[in-house]
């Protein structure tokens, strides 16, 4: 556990949701772009620190973009082998029928029961945000 | 047997019927990080002293043949002052205790490839900046890699279901399975339930447990509980909804007590309390059985001490 927080966060956790943006954004974003993604009371700078951070342990490449810099993955996800997809992963891994595994799903199995009260919940959790219609 | 004997080598058996019993309903009663972490010990101690005792009374019945106890050198009429174990009871309680033995190695020697096989995995995915691996995968997915220096491994098909503070909670979610060390929690309790079948379920109520464990630490993190609730929900449609369809693992817990839904639904609750008297109660429970093994050891010994006197005096 790393003890340097930010706005209630390990410094390891914001460079993970930091990384988590950029893999799905689909394109470079600059700092500002980052924070109002992950808003949540972050600090600009704090933002800046962690992509600076990233890019120094090289796993985030930089390319001037106005007055900012943007970030992107360093390497693309694409790189990866097939081999290594997630689901291919997990088949592999729970390829024993026993009902332990190494892996910690966070999703189980739902039950039709569970998938009516999960749509529920979200129904009046939030309505909309684009995943819902 | 003499009653005392006999009720101190029935009480771990007596403890693992009443551990069966009772504990999915205490993993989820306690709040999940006291559940898993006495419910591992709970099943443990059981699964040794029940193994043990059993051991005791393979090895009793034993020494009371006669070619046996001239090997041993000790005298069978003094053993038999104790009162003997019948022969029918040592047999079957021989190849019990040799049957689960093999089954408990069986299951170690499992524990050990996997978790052979995630660190590999791990050192192949590479440094990883944050311990996360992003997949390109559209197959919405996440799952924590164990490991002293594990991975969060996650899909873009899972990243992009999420808005972003839900996709906060889920790596805090993978993130706490990693920083807690609940694989081994999972691995443990799996080696007590193959060692006492008798005691799957409390593998089952870990198992359950480590995903609440989970939870109520990604709800400290984000400070929102609703929120964590959300995102299960959301994760679990994704999933639930996607082309693809993958079996689901076997690792996926059943049952509508451990399910998506039960997790949602405690999280739309309040935060856990302690319940001191029910894990008082567990605690007793474990000491006493962990008592009852250690006072078996202690009657045969001094039995077999005696025994040998007496052998030893009538040359």
């Amino acid at each position: 556990m790393r003890l340097s927080r930010t706005s209630g966060r390990a410094a390891g956790a914001l460079e993970r949701e930091v990384l988590a943006s950029l893999a799905v954004a689909g394109r470079p974003l600059t700092a500002g772009e980052v924070l109002a993604e992950l808003g949540g009371g972050l600090a600009y700078t704090t933002v800046m620190t962690t992509l600076s951070r990233l890019h120094a342990k090289g796993a985030l490449r930089r390319e001037p973009a106005g007055r900012a810099y943007a970030y992107s993955l360093a390497s693309p996800l694409e790189a990866l082998p097939a081999s290594l997809t997630a689901s291919r992963m997990r088949r592999l891994l729970d390829a024993e029928d026993d009902r332990a595994s190494v892996l910690a799903s966070f999703v189980a199995h739902l039950e039709q029961d569970d998938e009516r009260l999960l749509a529920e919940l979200l129904g009046r959790g939030r309505p909309a945000d684009g995943a819902q219609p | 047997m003499s009653p005392a004997m006999t009720l101190l080598m029935g009480l771990p058996f007596a403890a693992t019927v009443v551990l069966r019993l009772v504990g999915a309903p205490v993993g989820r009663r306690l709040p999940p990080a006291t559940a898993v972490r006495l419910l591992t010990v709970a099943a443990l101690v059981t699964a040794l002293a029940t193994g043990f005792v059993l051991a005791v009374a393979a090895f009793l019945a034993a020494a009371a043949l006669p070619p046996v106890a001239a090997l041993g050198h000790w005298s069978t009429a003094a053993l038999r002052g104790g009162g003997t174990m019948p022969t029918t009871v040592g047999v079957l309680a021989g190849l019990a205790v040799s049957v689960l033995l093999a089954a408990a190695l069986r299951r170690a020697a499992r524990s050990g490839r996997d978790l052979a096989y995630a660190a590999w995995m791990c050192r192949r995915l590479g440094p990883g900046a944050g311990g996360l691996v992003v997949i390109e995968d559209e197959h919405p997915d996440a799952y924590a890699l164990p490991g002293l220096d594990g991975r969060v491994i996650v899909s873009t098909g899972m990243l992009r279901a999420l808005p972003a503070d839900e996709r906060r909670v889920l790596l805090a979610h993978e993130q706490a399975h990693l920083s807690h060390r609940h694989y081994l929690y999972v691995h443990l309790t799996e080696l007590a339930a193959a060692a006492n079948p008798l005691l799957r379920p409390l593998a089952s109520a870990v198992q359950a447990a480590v995903e609440r464990w989970a939870d109520e630490i990604a709800a400290t993190e984000v400070g929102d509980r609703r929120l964590v609730a959300r995102a299960l929900a959301r994760a679990g449609l994704a999933q639930a909804t996607a082309p693809v369809q993958v079996p689901p693992p076997a690792s996926a817990l059943r049952g509508t007590d451990h399910g998506m839904a039960a997790r949602a639904h405690a999280l739309l609750g309040d935060a856990p309390r302690p319940r001191r008297a029910l894990a008082g109660a567990l605690v007793t429970l474990v000491v006493i059985t962990a008592a009852a093994a250690a006072l078996t050891a202690h009657d045969t010994e001094h039995r077999f001490e005696h025994a040998q006197a007496l052998y030893t005096s009538s040359r």
